[in-house]
């Protein structure tokens, strides 16, 4: 296996000694070409914004090869986005992770002071975007947004070491796929790479400091149905309640979603939620002065024992029903 | 009418002058503007490299009438407008209909005066990008293109650019991206520099092709052929209408339509079709409020499967996938 080492910097030049290890040939000082002896493909470096450098590696090897990055004292993190269709291997702390291919793991983030190492699998086609970030620019980007609001990540933060290593968003995918094929000879290649950049990482930093978390558990379909049910249980408290059957039906669900997405939007099963609505209404009635005695009440309530009636109202008052009666004067009448 | 006469360039010493016609003021990186003119965001951003962007999106509240006099020649503004209403560009004695379903893209010298008119109730979504001249020619000469009027693009006294096109639907695609986000912020920078650089990227690629097309179709064409662009976007959820029926909205024979459609668009009117739907598929995926069924369903696809591998052939990963990482 072939092992070459190097080390990153923000500016073109530290590409002519890793094209010198490799033997590669060094382009414009932005593209690598690869020899054919090792394989077939290309890399591109560019400069996109003061802070901001991107490496974009499309290549198949023939000979394995291990790439080491080494570690240097430059303030950098490194984005390292894969889109190749099978698996990679990264070494960061003598770990490895696998990292490749749409449904593993393919984004890591790696602090320049931590050495890894990159292994591309053989006899397939590797592709990826690197995007070389100075530190002091991401504090800013943090910086701003934790002031809003924390950063709910589980890395670890910004800290002097860290990495991170989770999935792409789709966006992002979509993003790679479309410069995936472009040829990189071509005038509108180097825009086209420094736009899907910075929106590479502008999408990870929306999806990072997501700043008004929806909640997508449930749809708005659904949740019109369960307002709707709630709305029937409101307007029908004088009644027994209708069970949970009849009201998953209405919402057009089975009974299980239905109670779980009922749980969800109202942290109580329906039942509970009836009684508890249809308790509100007994303690109007109950101080409402219009009714001679608590059985009245009861009745009017559509309970027929006044012993459950009283243990419910209790549970959720903490006061005997009696208590809260108030009771209708006679010489009215 | 409020009339307005003012400067761009491709360095920020024109906004100052041009909020205070409008009697606002600049926030950070915002122009505020009185309520009673109109409605929406203004935005600026240097984009480094000599690439200043200008992003609006406004709803108009009077008619406006802007005048556009430079007092610095060295700059190509590259305009994407989609309005929807009326509005007009008067250059070099021609008068064009600009907007979402006119003329979309104009390039136009920095030397030239422009009139920009525009009728109330109109909603302006536009991205300016104003580029120095020695930029572009030195972005040119490194790619080392061909590019045959780069010495006039370099020299102001010999003949100006002027350009009134039809921007492709990738163009519009980004720009629509850039419309979902919410304005202000360093990561809104990052996208809005991100998508500068794609629209240059398309815009030299149309450059470097050098297909000049709308100027070889006539007008009635080519506004028969947009017509039958808004039919289908308008229709987009439902099968494909058949070229036989396109061709007799456009009053044209089938090989004719065929052909024309595919110099505007770039694409056969099937494609067109389908690459819209996947996109509109895409949005609605995005939302999370259907399912990947209930999508294909209401983008009248025959089935599921069918769906599935027309998003993947569009966009390179299953919709499953798409949805399971967002």
């Amino acid at each position: 296996m072939k092992k070459i080492t190097h080390c990153y910097s923000l500016t073109p030049e530290w590409q002519s000694e890793f094209a010198k290890k490799l033997n590669a040939e060094l382009i414009d000082n932005k593209i690598i070409k690869l020899p054919e002896s090792i394989g077939k493909g290309h890399s591109y470096f560019t400069q996109i914004i003061p802070g901001i450098s991107v490496l974009f590696i499309d290549f198949t090897l023939k000979t394995p090869l291990k790439i080491t990055r080494l570690k240097s004292d430059k303030q950098l993190y490194i984005f390292h986005f894969d889109l190749s269709e099978h698996v990679n291997l990264i070494k960061i702390n003598n770990k490895d992770y696998e990292i490749g291919s749409y449904d593993k793991l393919d984004l890591a983030i790696i602090d320049n002071e931590l050495e890894s190492s990159f292994k591309p699998a053989v006899n397939e086609r590797t592709i990826a975007i690197r995007l070389l970030v100075d530190k002091k620019l991401l504090n800013d980007f943090t910086i701003m947004h934790s002031k809003k609001v924390e950063p709910k990540q589980k890395n670890r933060g910004i800290k002097d070491f860290f990495y991170h290593y989770g999935n792409i968003d789709s966006n992002s995918i979509l993003l790679i796929q479309s410069i995936k094929d472009k040829p990189i000879n071509s005038i509108s290649f180097e825009p086209l790479l420094k736009g899907v950049s910075l929106k590479l990482l502008g999408n990870f930093f929306n999806k990072f400091y997501d700043l008004n978390p929806v909640n997508n558990d449930i749809t708005k379909v659904e949740l019109e149905a369960i307002n709707k049910t709630k709305e029937y249980l409101l307007n029908h408290l004088y009644g027994s309640f209708p069970s949970v059957i009849f009201l998953a039906s209405m919402a057009g669900m089975s009974e299980s979603k239905y109670k779980i997405l009922f749980r969800k939007c109202f942290d109580s099963t329906p039942n509970n939620f009836f009684i508890a609505e249809k308790m509100k209404l007994a303690k109007e009635l109950l101080q409402s002065g219009k009714f001679t005695s608590l059985t009245d009440v009861i009745y009017e309530l559509n309970y027929t024992k006044l012993s459950y009636f009283s243990t419910k109202y209790y549970e959720i008052f903490q006061i005997k029903p009696s208590e809260d009666f108030v009771k209708k004067h006679s010489s009215k009448i | 009418m409020k009339t307005i006469q003012h400067s761009y360039g491709a360095d920020l010493s024109w906004i100052a002058d041009f909020t205070n016609q409008f009697g606002g003021k600049i926030e950070g990186n915002f122009i505020i503007i009185p309520e009673e003119l109109q409605t929406g965001t203004r935005y600026f951003l240097d984009c480094g490299e000599g690439i200043i962007a200008y992003y609006i999106n406004v709803v108009y509240n009077k008619d406006f009438r802007f005048i556009q006099k430079n007092l610095d020649n060295n700059f190509v503004g590259i305009y994407y407008n989609l309005t929807e209403g009326e509005a007009t560009v008067n250059s070099n004695s021609i008068l064009y209909d600009v907007g979402r379903w006119r003329y979309n893209l104009s390039i136009i010298d920095g030397s030239l005066e422009s009139d920009y008119n525009v009728k109330k109730g109109s909603r302006t979504f536009a991205l300016c990008i104003f580029i120095k001249k020695t930029m572009l020619e030195e972005f040119l000469k490194k790619n080392n293109i061909h590019f045959h009027n780069i010495e006039k693009i370099a020299n102001p006294s010999l003949n100006t650019i002027v350009r009134f096109e039809r921007m492709s639907s990738e163009s519009y695609h980004i720009l629509n991206d850039l419309r979902k986000l919410e304005v202000g912020g360093p990561v809104f920078n990052l996208n809005l520099i991100g998508t500068v650089q794609m629209l240059l990227s398309n815009c030299l690629k149309k450059f470097s092709t050098e297909r000049i097309i709308i100027q070889t179709v006539n007008s009635s064409d080519l506004t028969s052929i947009i017509a039958v662009q808004m039919f289908l976007i308008e229709h987009i959820e439902d099968q494909f209408p058949s070229i036989v029926l396109l061709a007799q909205m456009a009053n044209m024979s089938e090989s004719k339509f065929k052909n024309l459609f595919r110099k505007v668009t770039g694409l056969t009117p099937n494609n067109f079709f389908m690459s819209n739907k996947l996109l509109r598929a895409k949005e609605l995926l995005e939302k999370k409020q259907l399912s990947i069924s209930q999508v294909s369903d209401q983008l009248s696809f025959t089935n599921n499967s069918y769906f599935a591998s027309k998003f993947k052939e569009q966009f390179g990963i299953p919709p499953k996938i798409f949805v399971k990482q967002l």
